[in-house]
């Protein structure tokens, strides 16, 4: 099954929840187990919450816009926004940096997005944003497992 | 959300439910800070038994508490996280802190170790 979408919204923190359960529902039809499900969801709520706190400093008008494609088995995503871009992406994706410890961010996000997604590639210019794009392959459900 | 109790040996117990994330987590820290800072809390237990949905916002709270702790020697524990959790839990180093037990059991152990101090 081959399927497309589309979706942006402004950078407020509450969108972080809209993104996580609108690509938890396009996901569906892929028959994901739950840890999978989790574990896309997880990937997906840090590259989101990168945008809007990072990109956008939570700004409340620009946008942030995430594209998906299934294709067969295998998603195929974008989140990307225009905002203040990555200084270094080389030691942004270090563990434990982070430009923020004042606000508690524990700077884990790229390690974990990169832990659970295949192919993970950031690109970021200066003043122009950030597009993170990753796959993540499902394994198909066996007739076996389906019948539990 | 989270329900917050504070036992009468002072171990702090956040029963987290729903989805943790990045605002979530702003909502719980001001509540959880302010408890620690009455100086009546010993020890945390976050009991995620009930937690849907936690990313990275989950770790820079809890290890935020920790450092809140870290002048009384606090002890921190995370209790029944998923499988996915537990992944990002040990990413960062927090393996350690995670018990798959009863939030009873859990007072029990720090309880004593309270006492013997």
């Amino acid at each position: 099954m081959n399927n497309e979408m589309t979706l942006s919204f402004v950078a407020i923190e509450e969108n972080e929840a809209l993104a996580r359960m609108a690509m938890t529902c396009f996901i569906t039809p892929l028959d994901p187990t739950l840890e999978e499900i989790s574990e896309f969801k997880t990937i997906v709520s840090e590259a989101v919450t990168n945008a809007i706190i990072h990109g956008y400093e939570c700004d409340g008008k620009s946008m942030v816009t995430v594209k998906a494609q299934i294709v067969g088995q295998k998603i195929v995503m974008t989140i990307a926004d225009d905002g203040a871009g990555i200084f270094d992406v080389n030691q942004a994706m270090e563990p434990m940096f982070t430009t923020r410890p004042f606000m508690e961010r524990s700077g884990m996000g790229f390690t974990i997005m990169e832990s659970f997604a295949d192919n993970l590639t950031v690109e970021s210019v200066i003043g122009n944003g950030t597009v993170v794009k990753f796959e993540k392959t499902f394994s198909p459900v066996t007739e076996v497992s389906r019948m539990r | 959300m989270a329900n917050i109790e504070i036992t009468e040996s002072g171990i702090l117990v956040a029963t987290l439910r729903g989805e943790l994330d990045n605002h979530e987590a702003n909502q719980i820290r001001s509540v959880i800070s302010s408890s620690i800072f009455t100086g009546q809390v010993q020890a945390i237990i976050w009991d995620l038994t009930a937690l849907g949905f936690m990313d990275s916002a989950g770790i820079g709270l809890i290890l935020g508490r920790m450092r809140d702790l870290a002048p009384i020697d606090g002890e921190t524990i995370i209790l029944n996280p998923t499988s996915t959790m537990e992944k990002i839990f040990n990413f960062s180093g927090l393996g350690p802190n995670i018990r798959h037990s009863s939030v009873d059991l859990v007072i029990g152990e720090i309880g004593g170790v309270l006492h013997e101090q």
